[in-house]
């Protein structure tokens, strides 16, 4: 076997993964718990396990791959801790209490339903400047990029002196329309730069129009903020992630995963685009295989240890969305959609003494202390020791025996806990927790199908995540899916996900083009040349920096993109330009006419609306460059007699009897193998269940096909 | 049904609850034992020994004193039968002019004098500010409520009163 070329990894809230791939795409995976304080110290361990899977040292693992992708927690742990920098804000007189005042649906953005009516548990998160580091300068560019009130230079040069002298470490400037025209924010830096080094401090500017020149000024000054606020601690861990590895003989620089789907080196200068980036992996690798193996209707499911996440991807096309929320603040950020609930192996469970009432988590038990049948400490049973109670997770066989599961300590606690408190026997409980786990995925997975519009019987289902096959059969019954997909690699799909990204950066900038239907050749010019005078700009943008990441030029690919809507709609949808300049009055209708046709294909052909004219609201680039991915290699199919895996037998608890369940291992199901339940499917890093009378398939490219019975 | 220890419900009332705790309990279904927990912990803060029978206000309670019921700040200074206005025995400072309506708005907008007034009602034994009233001028003072104990106790408490 060759060495691998390129390390994948993903730190999760509860594991870190690792997907080790060489040139011809083979891979091997591997786990430890995630180590929030210093993330270095679980990537490694990670490492370890990984290289251990593959037969090599550590050594010899850096020093051979090409490219190392790392996508952790650092940065948002340092917004949820509120731990960041601390900050000055400078921004357009009158709009200072814009930071307290937020936008409404950040009070109550993760909330229950019931929650979100109850008024009085509203909250708005704590600000990340406070009032008092917020200045405000007399200034005012109108929506048109026109300036109605110049800049008051002396109310900036006090206002930098001001927070000069309170030891601010960055200061951000979000002005008005400064999306339209930036003029106004580029002068007001100077002057905070020319304060900044007459004071010889080490302050840092942020400017909006650099950090995100798009419309809407609440998400655009979170933008900067987290920016400011949480990146640079986040870099320091993604730096000492670098350092260990080139200690370990790497020789080039770490990368990570950006929002919306693509790689970057981690001297990324907008570095909160990297923020959500752990669950995207597993919607990029889905959307990699279902193109490899010719399925582009995928619904992603990906249950770990706290949340479980689903993603669709209708017709090879992922869905963006423009403003997510990160820790409730929302952001103008564009990011791949995902739709989450919180249900998870790690959930811990509750019963209430009076009314018997049932409660999954939302707490979580995490990697510290873990559920009790890890012995670490735990002492609150959760759904993961319900599956070691019931005998579907074998005690000796948990991250392939490194962590012995006591299953005797998570029987007797649970028992107190939650069994004898409902009057139930221990089993038929522990069943029961698991099965309202399963309900709750089973029916956001129907929430997010239906929400689509689409039949499910036209979508297959892609499961993965440490926990995913290990409740796939409870949550995908019964929803009359196409199929059903797990994976050898399910534990670490995510990091897999990461290595089938390219390298990537986007560039957008708002517009307010408003083209009407009555637009003749001479108009419609004019309008095709603002366009392209963006696109050629952006375009000029993205080739530079990705050039300062070291690529050639040769190997970089631009694609231009608009977000389009009929005028007078509230809602852009995004469009891929078919022509890479827009010179010629032709070539702008060519552009109107893609629009149409994805307008269509989302919505309905007698919803297009011509008639009421066209307007671009925002123009784009995203360059991209290609980098070495894994690929799934076709075998022949074999027998179906799975017996060369088979490694025993044990007494599981399934569908409330206990059952004697044949065990195999997965990594030696061969293609053609058929396993009929009751049966457990065993992974050092995950465990498929196979209800009774299911059945399982390995396919040519070692995928693994349930199949419900009946 | 959820069950706080008096530790808990003691930071919840001194403000001392991380926000996530105090959103769980605001979200959770009220503790059946809730109300004798926080009379409790207000009894413990005070001084006095005079039994609580009701809190009506951030410093002010309904306690029972002999045979007879009183309204008493938290500093002991008594305002006498809790049926009479409490305010009626408090330090009066009324703000009815701008001078004084500045102090309370130093940088916006000022109601006009003529048409309300601000009253406030501070306790005579520790100066505390116990009740804020907006009225335009000449209104009486307003009685904020006189609670129904005997009702209270019986049909909610389900215990006798004390």
């Amino acid at each position: 076997m060759q060495n691998p070329i390129v390390i994948g990894i993903d730190a999760g809230g509860t594991m870190t993964d690792t997907i080790l791939v060489d040139k011809d795409g083979r891979f091997k995976i591997g786990k430890a718990a995630t180590t929030p304080r210093d993330e270095a110290e679980g990537f490694l361990q990670s490492a370890e396990d990984a290289a251990e899977a593959w037969g090599i040292s550590l050594d010899t693992l850096f020093s051979g791959v090409n490219v190392v992708l790392y996508s952790g927690t650092g940065m948002l742990n340092t917004l949820l801790s509120r731990t960041g920098r601390r900050l000055g804000l400078i921004t357009t007189k009158g709009t200072e209490d814009m930071i307290l005042m937020g936008r409404g649906l950040q009070a109550w953005s993760d909330y229950s339903y019931a929650d979100r009516l109850h008024a009085v548990t509203h909250q708005h998160p704590a600000p990340l400047v406070p009032r008092r580091r917020t200045h405000g300068v007399t200034e005012r560019v109108d929506q048109f990029g026109d300036v109605v009130i110049p800049v008051y230079e002396h109310e900036a040069r006090t206002a930098a002196k001001a927070l000069i002298k309170d030891k601010v470490e960055g200061i951000c400037i979000c002005l008005l329309f400064s999306h339209v025209n930036p003029s106004h924010e580029k002068r007001i830096a100077e002057i905070v730069a020319e304060e900044v080094k007459k004071a010889n401090a080490d302050i840092r500017v942020y400017t909006s129009h650099e950090i995100r020149p798009v419309i809407r000024e609440q998400s655009r000054l979170n933008s900067v903020l987290i920016e400011a606020y949480a990146t640079s601690r986040g870099r320091a861990q993604l730096e000492g992630i670098e350092a260990i590895s080139k200690s370990h003989g790497f020789k080039y620089g770490v990368q990570t995963l950006l929002s919306f789907g693509g790689l970057t080196s981690i001297k990324h200068p907008r570095l909160h685009e990297t923020m959500i980036s752990g669950p995207i992996g597993g919607i990029l690798g889905a959307a990699y295989v279902g193109k490899m193996i010719g399925n582009d209707n995928l619904v992603c499911s990906d249950m770990g240890g706290t949340s479980f996440d689903m993603g669709v991807i209708t017709r090879g096309q992922t869905r963006l969305e423009n403003e997510p929320i990160m820790d409730r603040f929302k952001l103008n950020l564009p990011t791949l959609h995902l739709d989450t609930i919180g249900a998870g192996a790690g959930m811990i469970l509750k019963v209430d003494p009076l009314t018997k009432k049932i409660s999954l988590g939302p707490e979580s038990a995490g990697s510290d202390p873990g559920p009790i049948c890890f012995g670490r400490g735990g002492t609150e049973p959760t759904i993961a020791d319900c599956d070691a109670i019931l005998g579907r997770l074998n005690p000796d066989y948990f991250l392939g025996g490194k962590v012995k599961l006591d299953v005797a300590k998570a029987e007797r606690i649970f028992k107190q806990k939650c069994a004898d408190v409902l009057g139930v026997p221990v089993h038929e409980a522990a069943e029961g927790m698991i099965h309202m786990l399963e309900t709750d995925a089973n029916n956001a997975l129907r929430r997010v199908i239906s929400g689509q519009g689409i039949h499910p019987s036209e979508f297959s289902l892609f499961s993965y995540g440490g926990s995913g096959p290990l409740h796939l059969a409870g949550y995908s019954r019964g929803i009359g899916l196409k199929d059903i997909i797990t994976f050898k690699f399910a534990a670490a799909f995510s990091a897999f996900g990461c290595t089938t990204a390219d390298y990537m950066r986007r560039h957008a900038v708002s517009v307010q083009i408003d083209i009407p239907p009555t637009a003749d050749d001479k108009a419609l010019s004019v309008f095709g040349a603002k366009v392209n005078d963006i696109w050629v700009d952006l375009t000029a943008r993205a080739i530079t920096e990705m050039e300062e990441d070291g690529h050639k030029k040769s190997k970089i690919r631009t694609e231009p993109f608009l977000m389009m809507r009929y005028t007078g709609q509230l809602e852009d949808v995004e469009v891929i330009a078919p022509l890479r300049a827009v010179k010629t009055p032709n070539d702008l209708k060519t552009v109107i006419a893609a629009f149409e046709d994805v307008y269509e294909k989302i919505n309905h052909r007698v919803s297009r609306y011509g008639q009421a004219g066209f307007s671009i609201a925002e123009l784009g680039v995203v360059a991209t460059a290609d980098k070495v991915k894994p690929v799934l290699i076709k075998h022949d199919l074999g027998a179906a007699d799975p017996k060369a895996a088979h490694k025993g037998k044990r007494r599981v608890y399934l569908s409330g009897a206990w059952h004697v369940a044949e065990i195999y291992e997965m990594d030696d199901l061969q293609p053609g193998n058929e396993v009929v339940g009751p049966a457990i499917i065993e992974h050092p890093a995950t465990t498929l269940v196979v209800h009774p009378k299911d059945r399982v398939r390995i396919d040519e490219w070692e995928l693994l096909h349930y199949k419900h019975a009946g | 049904m959820t069950n706080y220890s008096q530790d808990v419900i003691r930071d919840l009332i001194a403000g001392e609850l991380p926000w996530h705790q105090t959103k769980r309990i605001m979200s959770a279904y009220k503790d059946d034992d809730r109300f004798f927990k926080v009379v409790a912990v207000l009894q413990d803060r005070v001084t006095w020994t005079e039994q609580i029978l009701l809190p009506i206000g951030e410093h002010l309670f309904i306690v029972q004193k002999g045979k007879t019921r009183i309204t008493k700040c938290d500093c002991g200074h008594e305002f006498g039968d809790y049926k009479k206005n409490w305010k009626l025995a408090a330090n009066i400072y009324v703000r009815k002019d701008k001078r004084s309506l500045r102090e309370i708005y130093p940088n916006s907008d000022l109601c006009h004098p003529d048409w309300m007034e601000l009253r406030e009602f501070i306790c005579p034994g520790c100066a505390t500010l116990l009740e804020v009233e907006a009225c335009p001028p000449g209104y009486p003072i307003v009685h904020d409520f006189q609670p129904d104990l005997e009702g209270f106790y019986r049909d909610w408490l389900k215990t006798p009163l004390p």
